[in-house]
């Protein structure tokens, strides 16, 4: 069996899964040539290169942030159920709705508050005894 | 252990961290939050890492890590645990990598590569590094990731064979053609920076 025939096997012979019955052929001759002990060690190498190529790279460190936003987690003040894609319109427009509810609520159970009513170009004491109404009050103020 | 998951009661007493991926993926079954960033926290380096090696490109790596980890935490409630959850993300990025790199041209970069702490000389380390992206990208894709999966994510056989869909005998001969073809193409890169030096 020539080189060549026995490099195609040295990749299972390293990671313990060559057939049995040629792990002793493959081993008697890796006794005799050089070129093919210095092939399985190399190959033994790779995994060392790879690990120190990718030893340098650097991750972002807001990665996991960036993962969970997009799977529709958010952290801001403790963690949320993620709320499905399809509802969000709806609990948009609940929200809207609500603070539409609210805004006419407030306008409609105000307290009243009369129109302010310009200074009358004449000064005037106190009402007569009659009951007659002080000039410049509005007609629902007389009626109380 | 599944008991506390059931309950709610194991994320604050520091137990996630003991717990295996198993454990883990069923806590994310229940949306216990502590659980996705666990397996992210476990698993983000790897699949970043298995990403950029197949692809060269810091950038991409993210975003194809990050799609795969969204698409593995959305399917999780499906997931049956028929294979290893990290065997499950690795097949997930592979192929995203491979969809990837049919789409567009990927070009050799360090862009994200650091100067190591290291006591080696930065110089030594770094060429090192980008000699062996050279050697990674020009071999075919099949052949760069079960020589990903094997040497550098640690994969068996069989879970190689589940992560490609490959038969056990195919696995064999393509990662021994995978290592050949690594060997070849460093040598040659060997040879041919030694003649211009």
């Amino acid at each position: 069996m020539t080189c060549r025939l026995y490099e195609e096997q040295l990749s299972s012979y390293l990671d313990q899964e060559l057939p049995a019955a040629r792990v002793a052929r493959l081993e008697a001759h890796l006794k005799t040539c050089q070129r093919c002990r210095e092939e399985l060690e190399a190959m033994g190498g790779i995994a060392g290169q790879l690990r120190a190529a990718s030893s340098l790279l650097e991750v972002s460190h807001d990665f996991d942030k960036r993962v969970l936003r997009a799977f529709g987690y958010y952290r801001v003040t403790g963690w949320q159920k993620p709320v499905k894609s399809y509802l969000r319109p709806l609990v948009l427009a609940a929200v809207l709705l609500l603070g539409m509810l609210a805004a006419m609520w407030n306008f409609l159970t105000r307290p009243y508050e009369p129109a302010p009513q310009p200074a009358p170009a004449y000064s005037v004491g106190a009402p007569a005894a009659t009951g007659a109404p002080a000039p410049g009050v509005p007609e629902r103020e007389r009626r109380r | 252990m599944e008991e506390a998951v059931r309950s709610g009661s194991w994320s604050a007493d520091g137990r996630l961290a003991a717990a295996d991926d198993a454990t883990l993926v069923t806590a994310c079954a229940q949306h216990e939050p502590g659980a996705f960033q666990e397996l992210l926290s476990r698993y983000r380096r790897p699949a970043i890492t298995l990403a950029y090696q197949m692809l060269g490109n810091s950038e991409d790596a993210e975003d194809v890590a990050q799609e795969a980890f969204v698409r593995v935490f959305q399917a999780i409630p499906r997931f049956r645990g028929q294979s290893a959850f990290s065997t499950w993300l690795y097949r997930i990025v592979t192929n995203l990598c491979l969809a990837n790199r049919r789409r567009r041209k990927v070009t050799v970069g360090l862009d994200s590569v650091r100067e190591p702490r290291s006591s080696d000389s930065p110089s030594k380390t770094v060429t090192q590094a980008l000699v062996t992206r050279q050697v990674l990208d020009a071999m075919t894709p099949d052949l760069r990731a079960i020589l990903l999966l094997r040497d550098q994510e640690g994969l068996s056989y069989s879970e190689i064979a589940e992560a490609l869909r490959l038969p056990l005998g195919t696995v064999r001969s393509r990662l021994s053609k995978a290592r050949m073809s690594f060997r070849q193409i460093w040598n040659g890169l060997s040879e041919g920076g030694e003649e211009q030096s």
